[in-house]
């Protein structure tokens, strides 16, 4: 019972993850996306140990390929696991277990993997990878974001008695520093993949202003004074405040 | 205008950090914890690499003071930053720059550090550090919690004319594997300290049976199933 998309950014080289689902606080399990490594993500029943062995060996510079035979080799329990990896250059695995809940399964495109468990059907990944690619140039997150929300319109998630809503989401980018670019969650809330796009956006209001704060102090305004002007730009252009 | 408690807990090694501020995203920057390692929060203006920077040099051997030494070397803005580092033995170090703004300052403890700027006084990190120390016996996140909860109560951030919401909040605990024991986040909320209790007790209920799905997926229930247990549960509890 979760979907999600691995994927790097042509044009940048940019990494990042969305994913969204039942369980709560998904985005504080999300350990594998790795600036200049890849990223490795297992999910259905999460073997938290593979995503940091995956995007470690990736670092190291063995191929996704490679560490998905290591990480079925360190698992007595791998049919229990969907697990996706995609390396700095976008080459691309995926393992969907035999174990993992129905309907579950991947699809692997130029760059990216769709991936899911638990869900309304194999419409839901196809919805995924057609809005990842619908806005190619877009920055990243959002079409992480897109992807996401187009899979959630695909169905989304099915348990034993109908729809499951989607309880907590992330979405997590990284370029070249060794901290994150972006990285956005919601950890409980009825409509997480409604309340991501919110915080999304109030996110790349301030991103900016946040790390040119943190770059060059001696000239950052006060985040009141940036609030202030923030307002003024949206009461402008009539936009709520 | 953030306050933050990053503290070691001497009966079982584990590390952790609780921070609240006006911000948004604020669990964005929490990225300086590590099993068996220690813990560093980097805040005021904050200078995004000295996180990373701070876990290589703990891991190699440096001890707090020394480490803080390097960031005031690689760094020509040191003084505009709030820095907190731990081990993994509970030793301390920290740094408020003199150009930190609004009433900012930060109180060391054996094995914690209670640390704010924007603050409407030093009332808010005393009170921290009172929280903190409150149930010396009880697992590391809930005393993080109570210290940024006691900070809070005692002001929090602004001017004693003016309290600043906090918009965002994050807890985050590492014990000894390569991933995360707690990781929980508020990114945006109007009451975000309250918004992450509500979490994190909402998550205890589910801890141990996310840990043990995975451990042992052959056994385990549909999390549908869980949580229609779960609730009859929570309502006795309720009535």
């Amino acid at each position: 019972m979760t979907y999600s998309i691995i994927a790097r950014c042509p044009r940048t080289g940019r990494l990042g993850l969305g994913i969204t689902t039942y369980s709560i606080a998904v985005g504080g399990r999300s350990e594998g996306v790795r600036a200049n490594a890849g990223i490795c993500k297992t999910q259905a029943f999460t073997n938290r140990c593979n995503d940091p062995i995956g995007v470690g060996l990736l670092e190291q510079g063995y191929t996704p390929a490679y560490a998905m035979r290591v990480l079925a080799d360190n698992d007595p329990d791998h049919e229990f696991r969907q697990i996706a990896i995609l390396d700095r250059d976008g080459n691309a695995v995926a393992h969907t277990g035999s174990g993992t809940r129905s309907w579950s399964g991947h699809r692997i495109g130029d760059g990216f993997v769709a991936f899911g468990n638990v869900l309304a059907g194999p419409q839901v990944v196809e919805a995924i990878a057609d809005g990842f690619q619908a806005a190619t140039d877009e920055p990243l997150e959002f079409r992480l974001l897109a992807a996401l929300e187009a899979g959630r319109d695909a169905g989304g998630q099915v348990g034993g008695e109908g729809h499951l809503p989607e309880r907590s989401a992330a979405i997590r980018v990284v370029a070249l520093p060794d901290y994150p670019d972006v990285d956005v969650r919601v950890d409980l809330h009825p409509q997480a993949m409604t309340e991501l796009r919110r915080v999304l956006e109030e996110f790349k209001q301030y991103e900016v202003f946040y790390r040119e704060r943190g770059r060059n102090p001696r000239e950052a305004v006060t985040q009141d004074e940036f609030v202030a002007q923030l307002e003024a730009r949206r009461r402008a252009a009539q936009l709520p405040v | 205008m953030t306050y933050t408690v990053i503290g070691h807990c001497p009966r079982t090694g584990r590390v952790g950090i609780g921070i609240a501020t006006f911000s948004i995203t604020v669990g964005m920057y929490c990225n300086g914890v590590k099993s068996r390692t220690g813990v560093t929060i980097s805040q005021a203006f904050v200078n995004q690499g000295n996180n990373a920077l701070v876990l290589r040099l703990l891991e190699q051997g440096y001890k707090p003071d020394a480490v803080m030494a390097q960031l005031a070397a690689n760094d020509p803005d040191h003084e505009y930053r709030q820095i907190g580092i731990i081990d993994r033995e509970g030793r301390v170090a920290a740094h408020t720059g003199p150009k930190t703004r609004g009433w900012s300052g930060h109180k060391v403890g054996p094995g914690w550090l209670a640390c704010g700027n924007g603050l409407v006084g030093p009332q808010v990190v005393e009170a921290i550090g009172d929280g903190f120390m409150a149930e010396p016996d009880a697992d590391l996140e809930h005393r993080l919690l109570m210290g940024i909860e006691a900070g809070r109560d005692a002001g929090g951030q602004g001017t004693p004319q003016r309290h600043k919401t906090e918009r965002s909040a994050a807890l985050v605990v590492h014990s000894r594997y390569t991933y995360s024991d707690i990781d929980l986040r508020v990114d945006l909320h109007e009451a975000a300290i309250d918004e992450l209790r509500r979490i994190w007790l909402e998550y205890k209920q589910y801890e141990a049976f996310y840990r043990e799905r995975s451990r042992n997926p052959r056994d385990a229930v549909p999390q549908e199933v869980f949580v229609a247990r779960l609730q009859p549960k929570t309502a006795e509890a309720v009535a």
